[in-house]
C-alpha cells in the first residue's frame, strides 16, 4: 500500500506542509517495499480547484492514504470520490515522524463526511 | 454615451460620484456594477418594478454514457470538471460556464443546466432618474455574467452612468469594456494614487479617454497632482475632505440635491466629458 505525505522538499527527512492542494511536494512511501518516491504537486498553482487536482495526482500514484494538515470541502469531494483516505498530520514534523505515527496507529484519520465551509455548495 | 466611473482603490468616491452624475443628466440611466457590493440604491432609492434572475450553466454528466476517458478533465483550465472512480465531480462555483468539455466529450455525455447567481434589479430612482443594479449571491465566485446582463439591457440607451467595481480585475474590464469615457476617482493619498496608476494603464490599454476627479481634496499630499501633471491628465473637477459632505454621504443623501453650488459643479463636469 502506497501514502502519501504533504511535503516541503524531498524524501523523508523532508518538513511536512500545512497545505494540501497547494503542498510543494509529496512524499510517497511504499510500505510493502519501503521504496520512497518524491513527486511534484503540478496543481500548486492552480488558480481554482487545486485540492481537486492533488486528489487525482495521488490517484495517478496509486496512493491508498494521504497524511494532510487540513483539506478544504472540492479536495473533500474528490478523496471520497477516488476512494483515498485521509489521516491529520497532527505534532508531526517530518515526513518519517508521520509516516512512523501512521504505523504506530497514531494519527486521527479525516472524517470526509463532516468537513464544511469554503466556498457555498450549491 | 457610456460614461464609466471607476477608481482602483475601494472608498475614493465612485458611488458618490455617479450619482451626482446622473441625478444632473437629462435622460441617464444609472447602472451599478458593482455586484458584489452594490450601494447606489441605497442614495438613489429606486423603486424596484422589474427583478431579472442571472443564471449561469454547469456540466451534468450522464454517466451511461460517459466512458470516464477524463479528456473534459484535462480541458478544462479551473479544475471544475475532475473524472474519477466511477464518476465524474462537478464544481459548479468554480465553472466558468465556457462550453468546452460537452465539445470535448467523445460520447456526448455532457448536458448543462441552469442555476441562479445573482438578480438584476430595475426601477425609476426618487430623483427621477432611471437605475439598474445587479447583486451577486454570497458564496459565488465572478460576478461578470451579472455585468455583462446589465449592460446588455442598457445598449441602446442615450445616456448611460456605470458605477464600476474597484480594483482592475475582470470585474471592472467587464463594466469598464465599450465605455466612451472614463472619470477615474481618486484621493490624494499614497494609496489613491497607486492604484489610480494600475487604472491608468488599464484604460491606455483598452483605448478609453479619460479624466480625474480628485474626492477629499485636502487630504493626503499632491503627488496625485504631480503624476497627472507628468502624465499630461486631465483633473476635471476636485471635492474638498469636507465634514458637512461626509455627513450627507451617510445619511444616504445625494450631495448635489442638497447644496447647490455642487449641482454646478457636476454640471461642468458632464460639459467637460460631453467635449
Amino acid at each position: 500500500m502506497k501514502i502519501a505525505v504533504c511535503a516541503k522538499g524531498e524524501g523523508l527527512k523532508a518538513l511536512v506542509d500545512e497545505r494540501f492542494g497547494r503542498t510543494d511536494q509529496f512524499v510517497i512511501f511504499d510500505m510493502e517495499t519501503k521504496e520512497v518516491k518524491t513527486v511534484e504537486n503540478s496543481a500548486k498553482n492552480a488558480g481554482v480547484g487545486a485540492g481537486g487536482q492533488a486528489v487525482r495526482i495521488l490517484n495517478e500514484e496509486n496512493v491508498e492514504v494521504v497524511i494532510v494538515p487540513e483539506v478544504g470541502p472540492k479536495a473533500v469531494d474528490a478523496l471520497k470520490a477516488f476512494e483515498i483516505k485521509a489521516y491529520r498530520l497532527g505534532e508531526s514534523k517530518t515526513v518519517e515522524e508521520a509516516i512512523k505515527k501512521y504505523e504506530s496507529k497514531d494519527l486521527k484519520e479525516f472524517e470526509l463526511n463532516v468537513v464544511k465551509g469554503g466556498l457555498r455548495r450549491v | 454615451m457610456k460614461i464609466v466611473v471607476l477608481s482602483g482603490k475601494g472608498g475614493t468616491g465612485k458611488t458618490t460620484i455617479s450619482t451626482n452624475l446622473a441625478i444632473n443628466t437629462k435622460n441617464a440611466i444609472l447602472i451599478d456594477t458593482d455586484v458584489e457590493e452594490p450601494n447606489s440604491h441605497i442614495f438613489m432609492k429606486p423603486e424596484i418594478e422589474d427583478t431579472i434572475s442571472v443564471t449561469k450553466d454547469y456540466p451534468k454528466v450522464d454517466i451511461e454514457k460517459c466512458t470516464l476517458c477524463g479528456k473534459c478533465g484535462e480541458f478544462c483550465r479551473y479544475n471544475a470538471i475532475l473524472p474519477a472512480k466511477n464518476k465524474v465531480l462537478i464544481f459548479k462555483e468554480i465553472c466558468h460556464d465556457c462550453g468546452g468539455c460537452q465539445l470535448v466529450c467523445p460520447t456526448g455525455a455532457i448536458k448543462y443546466e441552469k442555476r441562479e447567481i445573482g438578480n438584476i434589479y430595475c426601477g425609476t430612482s426618487k430623483y427621477g432618474v432611471k437605475m439598474k443594479y445587479g447583486d451577486l449571491n454570497v458564496g459565488e465566485v465572478s460576478g461578470v455574467k451579472i455585468i455583462e446582463n446589465l449592460k446588455e439591457l442598457v445598449e441602446n440607451e442615450e445616456l448611460v452612468i456605470i458605477d464600476a467595481p474597484p480594483g482592475t480585475s475582470c470585474s471592472t474590464v467587464a463594466a469598464v469594456e465599450g465605455a466612451d469615457y472614463a472619470v477615474i476617482v481618486s484621493e490624494p493619498t499614497p494609496f489613491g494614487v497607486s492604484d489610480m496608476k494600475m487604472v491608468v494603464e488599464m484604460l491606455r490599454n483598452m483605448n478609453i479617454d479619460f479624466g480625474v476627479i480628485v474626492n477629499k481634496a485636502g487630504l493626503g499630499d499632491d503627488e496625485i497632482y504631480e503624476y497627472c501633471d507628468e502624465e499630461n491628465i486631465e483633473i476635471l473637477q476636485q471635492i474638498p475632505f469636507d465634514l458637512e459632505i461626509a455627513k450627507l454621504y451617510a445619511s444616504g443623501s445625494i450631495l448635489s440635491h442638497e447644496i447647490e453650488n455642487y449641482r454646478e459643479k457636476f454640471e461642468l463636469i458632464l460639459n467637460k466629458i460631453k467635449k
